[in-house]
Order: C-alpha cells, then sequence, then structure tokens
C-alpha cells in the first residue's frame, strides 16, 4: 500500500486561545472554506459575465 | 371530465403539483444572467457530493461495516464514502455562507432557506452515527465521549450512542431518507421560486416596477 502524503499516525496538533481550542486539521478546513468563498466571490465566471448589467 | 374524476384525490393532487411546479419550471432550460457566477456553483455541487455518499453508502451496506477492514477495494469504498462527505459539508458550508450574505429568504423564499438550514442540521447526526459504526478503536472513543454529551443534554433516553445496531440503523436508513427527503423537498422549492437574485437586482427590480431610479436622487 503507498504511504500517504502526509504521516496521519499521531495525534493532531491544537490550537488553543481562551476558551476556543480547534484542531489543525480543523483550523486548515475553515481557512480553505474561507479561501475557496471568497475566490468563488471574486474569480470571475468564464463567459458568463454580463458587461451592461442584468436586465 | 366526470364528477366522480372532479372528486378523485389523484386528480386534485395532480392539479395542485401541476399549478405548483409547471413542467418548464420543474425542469427548466435556462437560467437567469446572474447565476453565471462560481457562488451559484455550491449548491449543485453539494447535491454531486451526496450522490457519491449514497452511491459509495450503499455499497458499503451491501458488504456490511466491517468489509473495509479485510478488503482493499472495501477500503476504498470507504474512503470514496468518507471524503464524499467530507466534500459534501464544505460545500455545503460554502453555499450556506453564500446563501445568507444574499439574504436567500427573499421574496417568498423562506421554506426554501428552512429545507436546506434543516438539512445541514440533519446531516451532522448522520455524519456522526457513521463516525461509531466504523468498527474501529475510533468509533468506541466516538461513541463513549458522544454518549456523555447526549446524557449531558437529556436526549439519553431516545439515543444510546454505544447501541450499534441502533447507530447503524440511524446511519444508513432513517437519517440518510430525512437528509434526501430535505433535499429534495430543498431543489423541489427553489425550482418553484427560482434561484434569489442578487440584493442589487432586487433593488433596481422593485424600483423599475415603481418607476424610479434607486441611484438617482430626486
Amino acid at each position: 500500500m503507498a504511504a500517504a502524503i502526509f504521516n496521519l499516525n499521531h495525534h493532531a496538533g491544537f490550537i488553543h486561545w481562551h476558551f476556543i481550542q480547534l484542531s489543525v486539521p480543523n483550523v486548515i478546513a475553515i481557512v480553505l472554506m474561507l479561501l475557496v468563498f471568497a475566490a468563488a466571490i471574486l474569480a470571475p465566471f468564464p463567459g458568463g459575465r454580463r458587461s451592461g448589467g442584468a436586465s | 371530465m366526470s364528477a366522480s374524476a372532479e372528486r378523485s384525490w389523484t386528480v386534485r393532487l395532480r392539479r395542485r403539483a401541476v399549478a405548483a411546479l409547471p413542467p418548464e419550471k420543474l425542469l427548466p432550460d435556462g437560467q437567469p444572467t446572474y447565476v453565471a457566477s462560481w457562488i451559484y456553483v455550491f449548491g449543485v455541487l453539494s447535491l454531486a457530493s451526496l450522490a457519491s455518499i449514497i452511491l459509495s453508502g450503499t455499497i458499503l451496506a451491501l458488504k456490511g461495516p466491517t468489509w473495509w477492514h479485510v478488503s482493499s477495494i472495501g477500503h476504498f469504498f470507504n474512503s470514496i464514502h468518507l471524503w464524499s462527505v467530507e466534500l459534501f459539508f464544505f460545500f455545503m458550508v460554502i453555499h450556506l455562507w453564500g446563501k445568507y450574505w444574499m439574504a436567500a429568504w427573499r421574496g417568498g423564499r423562506k421554506r426554501v432557506w428552512i429545507t436546506g438550514a434543516v438539512t445541514f442540521l440533519v446531516a451532522v447526526p448522520c455524519a456522526l452515527t457513521g463516525y461509531v459504526s466504523q468498527q474501529n478503536f475510533d468509533a468506541q472513543w466516538i461513541s463513549t465521549q458522544a454518549k456523555d454529551a447526549f446524557n449531558a443534554v437529556g436526549l439519553g433516553g431516545f439515543f444510546n450512542l454505544m447501541n450499534f445496531g441502533q447507530m447503524y440503523s440511524y446511519h444508513i436508513l432513517l437519517l440518510p431518507l430525512a437528509v434526501v427527503g430535505l433535499v429534495i423537498a430543498h431543489v423541489l422549492l427553489v425550482r418553484k421560486h427560482g434561484v434569489v437574485p442578487p440584493l442589487e437586482l432586487e433593488q433596481k427590480l422593485e424600483a423599475a416596477s415603481r418607476g424610479t431610479d434607486p441611484h438617482r436622487s430626486s
């Protein structure tokens, strides 16, 4: 069996700030979602952008 | 049509269904120009992920919950199932953010918003019961921890997280039925009401209906 790209055979790291405690994998997932959300709003849709506004 | 046919429940149901969702609305051949944006893609990406979840889950159910421990093919389908769930939540959260910031409950779309939000809430225990059905130490750990949480909020009398049979039944039948049923209702409501327009466009349409320009001060 091929080895995993990342070694997952250990406990996840945690980010702890006051009462907020998040695992590093969850933080990565949240940051990725925010980046994809921003890209979905800002990136032009191929062949779809109107020039004079929708009627 | 005869009087008896007029009284028939099937005729009345058909008329109501066609009135609510005429064929051109149910299966449209085009969408408004404002739908040409990446933010409108995440609903259908969630649907594609859900289809992958159901398909891989059906294959896993055919072979039983321990199959993926003893077969590389089982492991493959288990991984497809897991990553489809990860993508389902990933896309659904972005879909939810997008719809929240465009106030997608506007224009009589309250039920569209509610069915989407409830689908998200029901999908969470659907995933949880999957984690406790893995038949490994991870499942044992999660079930014992979640059992305490359910007891703490007073739900332990209804759900026993350490009862594998109950959790597996919830995971492969009851909760997927609820999620799929809610998603079908959500999509039909979107078809009925149409995709919500951007806020700016709605203001322009309202101004046009009143015969005023929203960007011109009087």
